[in-house]
């Protein structure tokens, strides 16, 4: 799919507008929530190593805060545009509302390629963007999060930078910090456990059994890792793996039918998820073609790498026997796909609610940061898995009351949750 | 019947199903028995025959020993576990280890339903073999469940979690494996978490009454026969009777007949006096590694004021040297349960007995089960059931074995039943040494001894003073089984002015029963003896400050009939 002709708010408004029928929404609350609230576009002057100074395109898009402070990402991405953003913007709210934790929607990016910048010049755009928005952005405001390309080091540069500017510390300002300054335990398993949190209810739902379940699984970045290492915790069997081959620029898929073992691929996997081909083959593993994990024989896919995967083109090569779809990644599926997917009743946990976990995680970080009490794995997980378990619920529940897909449910119950924010505070 | 039950669907209190699991692996000895009690119950006990009063287990919930497995690897606590290091480290390793992921939501769901207090129990693999019993050796805790945040709940009961799984790596569990045919390595722990029996009153929880019940009486006097069985009553928790305190016993088959103390007196010095409760009120110190963190132990008049004494004391007068059943009078309380025992609305003795008899004859063996009742609304909850061993081995001793000059332990007070003759090797406690106060010390020596002795594979005799295995060091030697695990015959010899019941505790006791150990009590003033004299003439091994280890050129002779309760033990120079 190419990124050229498609602009993914236009997306996000589709499905809003869809869902927006559904909900039957006054003219007001619809044109509120079609639109970000506020958009913050600036400019970061960068001095580079050689002397010279650049300027550097930067976004802050706060989509709506009707439920609590904005939360979202900062990409750092050559191809960044301020519609992408957007749609991401939106796309937070509605996440945060499906898992229900008290925060709205929001969505920062640059428009640059940090693998030809220097660490110093990084860290100046880091400070730089905390600049330009500073007075828009804090713990009760709008909370950031490490997103494309940016990572726990430039997250502390940016708390640095805030609380030199407002004069104090405010650990809770932003999320996905180390976990030795003010990072939440279990925030690198939890979109990985969140998702299987959710597949061992819809498990449930499917009268099947988590021992002796199959899954293939697109990807083996920090996601798929922990989806995959939970799944075989509670006794599922996952017999194929993706990843992206830097060096061939293609993906791979590595299967063992009698299950992959994710702490022998940890050992041969780069930090980006890229599992070493020949290594592989050493250790029995199949090297396949990069679409085989959509082909396996197996209960379940996991497609939790990029999105726009599970396509018109390829939706018909799915086994036969797949019952479940567990959408790890953002927007995995197309909407021609999704259609066929419907059309062959498959359960499917959409995206926005199966990999809530990461978010909900953050909320978590957020709020001990806040107290500057910290929790153990313990209480982080515990927590995790109720709220993900009783968000699946709710979505469930409405799918079945109302005759709906979970996708459809897992928005009807973001939106309307939004739009009643919206209508309590009086702005509709 | 464990492929039957039902896998924990976030619902604690569901009155379909009381018994759920968390996890794939075994449910351990101690829920084993609990889900054998619950398909006999649905099967063979009929609920009409005690109209009014609920008979089940109290709704629990079982971790599954696969999650104990997940728990040691995932945090590479093996290598701790294993260590010769203080219990205390181990604990606070475990505390700092973090829950399998899978099972903190089941966890988390549970507190956010359930606001009573719980208990959590051990129910270890190895608690399955009848031969070893394994009871009392790993860690119970009671957690109140009442603080007002979820987040606090869910700590509570995570910690509890790990201070019993921490347990199983503990001195005193080591020693005991140590003393059986296994391996701490063979061990694995699954726990229970179990509703507690009881209501509040103030800042207090606990049960009307605990009892433990035993199909098969080993001290059987009077007229009751042993298989007349014999059940112990507390006020409070359980852990009263489990820890061998001073409680109630009688027979089933004569319930209002009075354990033969000498004098009223006397009875009154006997009788339960503390109890104890779960701790509702004002948290205690932090202490997740200490088993009474939320215990407390509440007096006779506490449990007055808390309305609960009205059914089970009598109040005696010193001045007519009478007891008057109920607590209408002014006096001392004095907690013989003798209103309760003649209650025709509660009839508990009935009950105890029905219960005891179905289950005995549903599982092929004498049995011992441990209760705990509430009055309103009536209700009699199964906490425990484990078969008992009894031995069918016919053994005569004659007078003139009795009489004998080298008899040197002898006792119309026995526990057990056969011959042993392959024991050279005696511990006592010195006679000129012992104190009440001292208890705890003597404790500490046993437990070297007993490391040497089984370190090098020799059985021995063990004599000592007061109850055995008490928890409280001024009723005998606070010893846990683990520590005195070589000794194959026990001698209790009474405590100079207290004449303390007999041992009961019932871990402690069906310790001695399955390990197939002879108990002999000693009386005073009676035919039984011990010859202190030639004990003191004999090769010293070791000399310590209270105790010593003493070694014989020939092997012992230890005769027990076990049909009129006498033994000896004879001496070959």
């Amino acid at each position: 799919m190419s990124t050229q002709s498609y602009n993914p708010f236009e997306t996000a408004q589709h499905q809003f507008d869809h869902v927006a029928d559904l909900l039957d929404l006054g003219q007001a609350t619809r044109d509120l929530l079609r639109w970000p609230m506020r958009e913050y576009h600036f400019s970061i002057p960068v001095r580079m190593d050689d002397g010279s100074v650049h300027i550097y395109r930067g976004f802050r898009v706060q989509h709506n805060d009707a439920r609590g402070p904005g939360k979202g990402g900062i990409r750092f991405h050559p191809m960044e545009t301020i519609d992408t953003v957007r749609a991401l913007a939106v796309w937070m709210t509605w996440k945060c509302a499906v898992v229900d934790i008290p925060l709205g929607g929001s969505k920062g990016g640059v428009v640059c390629d940090p693998h030809n910048m220097s660490q110093r010049e990084v860290e100046q755009l880091c400070r730089g963007w905390v600049r330009q928005v500073s007075r828009n952005v804090g713990p009760v405001l709008d909370v950031p999060a490490p997103d494309v390309m940016t990572n726990p080091q430039n997250m502390l540069w940016m708390l640095d930078e805030y609380e030199v500017i407002h004069g104090g510390k405010y650990p809770g300002f932003i999320t996905g910090k180390p976990l030795s300054i003010g990072g939440s335990q279990g925030r690198k398993e939890a979109t990985g456990y969140g998702v299987i949190f959710t597949v061992r209810e819809a498990l449930k739902d499917l009268k099947l059994k988590p021992q002796g379940v199959t899954a293939s699984v697109q990807g083996f970045g920090n996601v798929a890792q922990y989806a995959v290492e939970l799944l075989q915790q509670i006794g599922g069997t996952v017999v194929c793996v993706s990843s992206w081959d830097q060096g061939a620029k293609c993906a791979f898929s590595f299967r063992k039918k009698s299950g992959v073992s994710v702490e022998e691929l940890r050992t041969i996997t780069d930090p980006f998820g890229g599992i070493d081909r020949g290594k592989a083959q050493d250790l029995g593993y199949e090297v396949l073609q990069e679409d085989a994990w959509i082909e396996q024989d197996v209960d379940m896919l996991i497609p939790a790498a990029l999105e726009n995967q599970i396509t018109r083109d390829n939706v018909g090569r799915i086994g036969k026997g797949v019952k479940l779809i567990a959408e790890a990644a953002n927007g995995p599926t197309t909407s021609e796909a999704d259609v066929a997917l419907c059309a062959r009743n498959m359960f499917v946990i959409p995206d926005f609610l199966a990999n809530a976990g990461g978010v909900t995680c953050s909320y978590f970080e957020q709020v001990q940061s806040n107290m500057n009490y910290y929790w153990n794995k313990d209480e982080v997980f515990g927590k995790l898995d109720t709220t993900m378990t009783s968000a699946y619920h709710a979505v469930r529940e409405t799918a079945n009351k109302r005759k709906l897909t979970m996708r459809e449910a897992a928005y009807v119950i973001s939106i309307s949750r939004v739009a009643q924010a919206c209508k309590d505070r009086g702005w509709v | 019947m464990e492929s039957l039950l039902a896998p924990f669907d976030r619902t604690f209190f569901d009155p379909s199903q009381r018994f759920k699991v968390i996890g794939t692996g075994s449910l351990g000895g101690k829920a084993h028995g609990l889900a054998v009690i619950q398909d006999i119950l649905a099967m063979s006990w009929d609920n009409t025959s005690f109209p009014g009063i609920d008979v089940s287990i109290p709704s629990l919930t079982v971790i599954r020993t696969d999650v104990f497995d997940a728990f040691l690897t995932r945090n590479e606590l093996h290598k701790i576990a294993y260590a010769d290091e203080d219990d205390s480290y181990k604990a606070y390793a475990f505390q700092k280890a973090a829950l399998p992921a899978e099972i903190l939501g089941d966890l988390r769901a549970l507190v956010e339903q359930v606001h009573t207090p719980l208990a959590v129990r051990s129910s270890s693999l190895l608690e399955d073999a009848l031969s070893e019993p394994f009871a009392g050796v790993y860690e119970t805790k009671m957690i109140p469940n009442n603080q007002p945040s979820v987040d606090e709940r869910f700590r509570r009961l995570s910690e509890a979690v790990k201070f019993v799984y921490a347990s199983t790596f503990f001195r005193s569990a080591r020693d005991y494996v140590r003393a059986t045919s296994h391996r701490t390595e063979d061990e694995k722990m699954a726990v229970i978490l179990q509703e507690v029996v009881g209501s509040p009153v103030g800042d207090r929880f606990y049960p009307n009454v605990s009892g433990v019940a035993r199909s098969y009486n080993f001290y059987a006097m009077g007229r009751a026969r042993p298989e007349d069985g014999v059940v112990s009553l507390a006020l409070g928790l359980g852990k009263t009777i489990v820890d061998g305190g001073k409680c109630w016993t009688y027979s089933p088959a004569y319930p209002t007949i009075a354990p033969p103390y000498r004098s009223s007196v006397e009875l009154v010095k006997s009788t339960q006096s503390t109890f104890w409760a779960v701790n509702m009120g004002k948290p205690p110190a932090y202490d997740p590694i200490n088993e009474r963190e939320y215990l407390v132990e509440g007096t006779l008049q506490d449990a007055e004021e808390d309305g609960r004494l009205q059914y089970i004391a009598s109040t005696y007068d010193p001045a007519s040297d009478s007891r008057t059943p109920g607590t209408s009078r002014v006096g001392i309380r004095v907690l013989d349960f003798s209103m309760l025992l003649a209650s025709r609305e509660l009839p508990v003795n009935q009950l105890v007995r029905n219960i005891l008899a179905v289950c005995a004859e549903s599982v092929g063996a004498p049995l011992e089960a441990e209760f705990a009742m509430t009055f309103d609304p009536p209700r009699f909850g199964f906490l425990q059931a484990r078969p008992m061993v009894v031995s069918q081995a016919e053994v005569t001793l004659t007078e003139a074995d009795l009489r004998s000059d080298r008899t040197r332990i002898r006792s119309g007070t026995v526990l057990g039943n056969g011959i042993v003759d392959t024991i050279s090797d005696i511990v006592y406690v010195k006679p000129e040494m012992f104190a009440t106060t001292s208890t705890r010390a003597i404790a500490d020596e046993l437990a070297d001894l007993n490391n040497v002795l089984t370190s090098s594979h020799r059985p021995y005799i063990l004599i000592g003073f007061g109850r055995w295995g008490s928890a409280d060091p001024f009723l005998g030697i606070p010893v846990a089984w683990g520590q005195i695990s070589g000794a194959q015959a026990i001698v209790e010899a009474s405590i100079p002015d207290l004449n303390i019941d007999f041992s009961q505790g019932s871990h402690f006791f069906h310790n001695l029963t399955s390990f197939h150990v002879s108990y002999f009590c000693i009386r005073s003033g009676g035919s039984d003896s011990i010859d202190w004299q030639w004990l003191q003439s004999q090769r010293i091994v070791n000399d310590r400050k209270f105790t010593r280890h003493i070694t014989l050129p020939n092997p012992l002779t230890l005769k027990v009939d076990g049909r009129s309760g006498t033994g000896m033990v004879a001496s070959h120079e």
